[in-house]
């Protein structure tokens, strides 16, 4: 293992929200869907903005998104996932359909996707640490921890290596190699 | 070896040993199925991180069911380009228009899915293959990996385990049990299962009726579904398929995450009502409301045995002047089979239209659509606003009885008021 446990590590402002945040709509608008827009740098300008039209300017690189269950539910498109990537920001939810887990996973977006309850534990604008390799969240502002389990070691390098591209890429160059 | 579920059994032969849930692995598929709205994209990103050949193109199989009748100069180019990038792919089995039909349909009656492959494909309802107990997983862009690299990751599902008894009653299909089941299922519990069919009312549900248990949990985030492999299938697939028929099964007490049983006798019809496929009311609910559209198809109903319901209904009389009602078989092999049953007779004499097999007008309205305002009752898979056309259009979803009667009546109607009197 090259990479370091701080690479999996952020701290950061938390903005939290609440059940059924709704893929397409909520997280981004959907004309980027039928667009095909792809560019995280095209996409973080309309991050979350059907929530808070604000949120792109406020979410700095390291904060961290908390929500409910159902996060990201609708349609799984990956434009909700690049537009996060995009700001920077990592995400801890209640829960999360399986398509759009793997959405977040391929745009390299790091998440814990199992914290029952999470959202009576932080407020808005906490400072909050999220260790993703061990599942410790750490809310400096009420000096509270809470450990949940974390994602796979083996999807946890594929986020690390920027997601599904760089990915696919990796192992392309594997098989020639061999 | 420790007790493992059917899901788990199919994905440990694939890895070569006992997987556990929540695992990741690689397993390779038997079967790759991509459709023809993702194969050119699918051969334009081969060719964009440089994949020059496929890792086992024999396994990789190209579709042509959601537009077998281009619609427009761009569609026959696109068209023209699949058939460029079969040949440079060398890709084992490609169906082009008018070969085959619907790609979660005619792999199985064709004989190329058997109890316990493990298939993966471009398109949600691959889960279809259940059918027959084999496990079928959706993919999206990844499948191109798959393609290219004979596997992509996926974490092993838990099971639920639905057990049925009892036979259903006059009127009432499989499809109505399918749309109360996904209803009554917590979507959280589902999410990212595998839901398994098993118990004794499974002597009495066919391959076609199959198909359509297996299609609909994906609707709430199911990864996907099965049936549990038996002497119906068996019998199925003998005058199909040449090698030994294994049938493989969970152990009794495999760790399913969630059983439930139901008695089939105590099932009525249910529509599912805009905007979600879940979203399921008694028919009394909806009863009386006019429609403008219907259709019977879909991977979901598209089989002989769902023709033949709505056929029931059909015979002998004619729908409402103000209804379009569009029939689509699934297949070729289906096409051929219902003219030779007098179906197609049936519905045409009944003032339907019937449209070339594949998917019809359930794969986005393509063709077959809604105008503004305009109320549907079909036996399509989802009733998302706009699926079919116009976003303010309603999309009633039901089984193909229901929605023959409601073609006759031009409202919705409950069949079991028709069914005394057929045969």
């Amino acid at each position: 293992m090259t990479d370091s446990s701080a690479d999996f590590i952020r701290r950061g402002r938390c903005w939290v929200f609440g059940d059924n945040v709704c893929n397409d709509g909520d997280m981004i608008p959907f004309h980027f869907v039928l667009a095909r827009e792809q560019r995280p740098e095209v996409l973080k300008d309309h991050c979350m903005i059907g929530l808070d039209p604000e949120f792109p300017r406020k979410a700095a690189p390291g904060d961290l998104v908390i929500a409910g269950r159902r996060f990201a539910q609708g349609n799984a498109h990956i434009q909700a996932f690049f537009a996060l990537r995009g700001l920077g920001l990592s995400v801890a939810v209640e829960s999360i359909p399986r398509s759009s887990l793997r959405n977040c996973i391929s745009a390299g977006v790091l998440i814990l996707p199992e914290c029952a309850g999470v959202t009576a534990t932080v407020h808005t604008g906490e400072d909050v640490e999220i260790d993703f390799r061990t599942g410790r969240l750490t809310n400096h502002t009420r000096g509270a921890a809470h450990a949940y389990r974390p994602l796979d070691e083996a999807l946890l390098q594929i986020i690390q290596r920027g997601g599904w591209e760089a990915h696919f890429r990796d192992r392309l160059a594997a098989r020639r190699s061999a | 070896m420790s007790l493992q579920t059917l899901t788990q059994k199919i994905l440990s032969a694939k890895v070569g040993r006992d997987v556990r849930e929540g695992e990741i692995i690689f397993p390779e598929p038997d079967l790759i199925v991509v459709h023809d709205w993702y194969s050119a994209n699918a051969g334009r990103t081969l060719r964009q991180f440089g994949v020059e050949r496929l890792y086992a193109p024999d396994k990789v199989m190209f579709v042509t069911d959601h537009e077998p009748i281009a619609v427009s100069a761009e569609s026959a180019a696109k068209q023209a380009e699949i058939r460029d990038i079969a040949r440079q792919f060398a890709i084992g089995h490609h169906f082009d228009v008018g070969r085959g039909g619907h790609g979660h349909l005619f792999p199985v009656e064709a004989g190329f899915v058997t109890p316990g492959m493990f298939v993966e494909a471009y398109d949600t309802h691959v889960p279809n293959y259940g059918a027959v107990g084999a496990l079928g997983f959706p993919m999206l862009n990844e499948i191109v990996e798959v393609m290219a690299l004979g596997s992509v990751w996926i974490r092993v599902p838990a099971t639920i385990r639905i057990r049925l008894r009892g036979r259903l009653t006059p009127g009432v299909l499989i499809r109505d049990f399918a749309q109360k089941l996904i209803a009554d299922l917590d979507a959280d519990l589902v999410n990212y299962t595998v839901v398994e069919f098993s118990g004794p009312a499974m002597e009495h549900i066919s391959v076609d009726e199959r198909f359509t248990l297996c299609n609909t949990p994906i609707e709430i985030g199911a990864k996907s579904a099965i049936a549990e492999p038996d002497d119906v299938v068996r019998e199925y697939l003998s005058e199909r398929v040449q090698c030994d028929i294994d049938l493989p099964r969970s152990d009794a007490d495999a760790p399913f995450v969630h059983a439930a049983e139901y008695d089939l006798t105590t099932i009525e019809p249910y529509v599912a009502v805009p905007p979600i496929p879940d979203r399921v009311v008694p028919i009394s609910a909806v009863a009386g409301r006019p429609v403008d559209h219907a259709f019977v198809g879909s991977c979901a109903s598209g089989s002989l045995n769902d023709l033949r319901e709505a056929a029931r209904y059909l015979k002998g009389r004619r729908i409402d002047p103000r209804v379009r009602l569009f029939i689509t078989p699934g297949t070729q092999a289906i096409l051929r089979a219902a003219i030779a049953q007098g179906l197609m007779d049936i519905f045409s004499c009944a003032g339907a239209i019937i449209t070339a097999p594949g998917c019809g007008p359930c794969a986005g309205g393509r063709i077959g659509a809604l105008g503004r305002g305009e109320v549907s009752i079909n036996t399509g898979t989802r009733n998302d606003p706009g699926r079919l056309g116009a976003r303010d259009s309603e999309i009633y979803l039901a089984s193909p009885a229901t929605v023959a009667v409601s073609a006759i009546t031009g409202r919705i109607t409950d069949p079991r008021e028709f069914a005394r009197g057929t045969s």
